[in-house]
């Protein structure tokens, strides 16, 4: 088919624009451009022509039928390349520039449908169009071809158009895989970037952790009078859980443990700055003591005084609140007061006997500025412990929904009641994980104990 | 999130059905309890028999929505039962919000039919 041109084509980029007349006796025609056809040829990284012709590779071992099929190729615009046996064409489709066969199916040494197996099972870069060309269009023939993996047949003789309109069918798919294989890679771009975006944030939320440690006691931290253990399992990298022990005065000790709603960043942000807050040193406001202003003594706050000045200064505008647990030991009295704010009571672990729950509840702090809290002594003697947890621990549930609960925590306190206070925290927190079929916290896990030592300051 | 409405006596009533009101869903659950409370109807019982557990941004958004519903009206709870009710004493609860065991007696006591509310605005 000669001169055949689309009026479309005219003014497109690469080759020259002929006048009709020079169109027509020009032999071999340049491309034409028809509708559907895309951009100037050239190839893409794979090194297969893309655009608006095929490279193709023409397989039959007939000499005169494959000189009259090239020829007819070339003058449909397309770039051909010839192969006079199987296992040639085979051997130039492994070096990986081919995109296109039309191969003859009756060959010596390797069949144009075996050949067609072959690429299909190949691990070649892109795809391949088959169309293979059988003397007999059989049903028989159709079938076990298309089970090789051709694309398409064609009838030989071949008609000129036929071949035009199939080859053209055939250059529609590879363009559409093109296309695909261009989103894969942008894909594959967009995906690194996100992955190189997220490292950021998760590098962030480390260091965010590592600075949120350290607000923690010491390990090795103990006030006269008091021995503490704890652990801090966040859900995810920061806690909304936090806790401290330190000493108010020479013979009060305060402790504290709390947990701001939800948790993530936010709730993190929030423990931080209460523990920023929460500290004895009475020099910069802190809410648990007061400070006589004309002779610069300081006065530690009961409990539920301390509690009551934190809810006054931190009432939300939305509906974030915390719960809390602040207690005061007090080392001449030998007793404990707390506070509860809506945080799940603490256990008393007492050799002999066994662990109780303490305290009825109260309220959260921040929903309503002028609240009373609750409060309770407890009066403690060397040996006893104390445990302080989140609702993590209560709450975290198998895979039955079940939630730990309290009656799990004070079984497990009995059962590890003659371990250090270190290991009785390990054992504890074992039992939690498992627990929990040892899948990640879905709320954070704060435990916080003391132990009640023999102290010199009694006199 | 779905809010079953139903209406006894005078009183809306609103069952919520969903098992467990955590961090993800809280934010829907406020939106849709408010939007009760926002349209208008001072007096609003939440049942919550369907419910099995609810976390800190439950809870938060339950008192959100108790706050919108400011001091003209009233938002009762009913059908609370384990995790839930033991929460709601835990943190005190049971002293800003009425809590009923059903929806019936819940109705019976915010009805102005009976007489138990002396305020005049419609339900």
């Amino acid at each position: 088919m000669v001169g055949r041109f689309d009026a479309a084509a005219k003014g497109r980029s690469n080759g020259a624009v002929l006048g009709a007349a020079e169109r027509e006796e020009q032999y071999p025609p340049t491309c034409p451009r028809g509708p559907g056809l895309s951009s100037h040829p050239g190839t893409n990284q794979h090194g297969k022509s893309v655009g608006g012709y095929v490279k193709i590779l023409l397989v039959d071992d007939d000499p005169v039928a494959r000189t009259i099929h090239a020829m007819l190729l070339q003058m449909q615009g397309h770039e051909v390349v010839e192969a006079a046996d199987g296992e040639l064409a085979w051997r130039l489709v492994e070096q990986g520039n081919i995109s296109f066969v039309v191969s003859d199916w009756m060959m010596p040494n390797l069949a144009g449908v075996d050949l067609c197996r072959r690429i299909r099972s190949s691990d070649l870069d892109g795809y391949i169009y088959v169309i293979l060309c059988t003397a007999k269009g059989t049903q028989s023939d159709l079938v076990e071809g298309m089970d090789a993996g051709a694309d398409d047949f064609l009838v030989k003789p071949i008609s000129p158009e036929e071949l035009r309109v199939k080859v053209r069918a055939g250059e529609r798919l590879l363009r559409l895989q093109q296309g695909l294989a261009e989103k894969n890679r942008e894909l594959a771009h967009i995906n690194h970037q996100l992955h190189s975006a997220h490292k950021l944030v998760e590098d962030d939320l480390k260091a965010a952790a590592w600075m949120q440690q350290r607000l923690l006691p010491l390990p090795a931290q103990n006030a006269s009078g008091v021995r503490c253990a704890w652990r801090l399992r966040p859900s995810g990298y920061i806690a909304g859980d936090i806790f401290n022990l330190f000493q108010l005065d020479e013979s009060r000790i305060g402790v504290y443990l709390l947990d701001v709603c939800g948790h993530g960043v936010p709730a993190a942000m929030m423990s931080v700055t209460l523990s920023m807050v929460l500290t004895p040193d009475a020099t910069h406001g802190s809410p648990l003591k007061r400070i006589d202003l004309a002779t610069g003594a300081s006065q530690v706050l009961l409990p539920e005084d301390a509690v009551r000045e934190l809810n006054r200064r931190f009432q939300s505008r939305d509906d974030r609140y915390f719960t809390m647990i602040y207690g005061v030991f007090d080392i001449r009295s030998s007793s404990l007061r707390f506070a509860q704010a809506g945080h799940p009571s603490p256990i008393l672990i007492r050799a002999g006997k066994e662990p109780i729950l303490l305290g009825s509840g109260g309220m959260p702090i921040g929903l309503w500025p002028e609240i009373d809290f609750d409060c309770f002594n407890v009066p403690v003697i060397p040996g006893d412990r104390i445990l302080l947890y989140s609702d993590g621990v209560t709450e975290n549930i198998n895979s039955n929904g079940e939630a730990f609960g309290e009656a799990r925590l004070l079984g497990s306190l009995r059962d590890h009641r003659l371990r250090s206070l270190d290991d009785l925290l390990q054992y504890l927190l074992a039992e939690i994980t498992q627990w929990g079929s040892n899948s990640e916290f879905t709320d954070d896990v704060s435990l916080l104990a003391l132990e009640i030592t023999e102290n010199d300051v009694l006199s | 999130m779905q809010f079953e409405e139903s209406r006894i006596l005078d009183v809306l009533v609103v069952r919520v059905h969903e098992s467990r009101i955590v961090a993800d869903v809280a934010a829907e659950f406020k939106t849709g309890l408010t939007a009760y409370v926002t349209s208008g109807k001072k007096r609003v019982i939440l049942d919550l028999s369907q419910v099995t557990f609810i976390d800190s941004s439950g809870l938060g958004a339950l008192i959100g929505s108790l706050k919108a519903m400011g001091a003209e009206g009233e938002l009762a709870l009913c059908g609370a039962q384990g995790g839930v009710i033991s929460m709601l004493k835990l943190t005190r609860m049971d002293k800003v919000f009425r809590i009923f065991a059903t929806p019936e007696e819940a109705a019976s006591a915010l009805s102005l039919r009976n007489g138990a509310d002396s305020e005049t605005s419609q339900p």
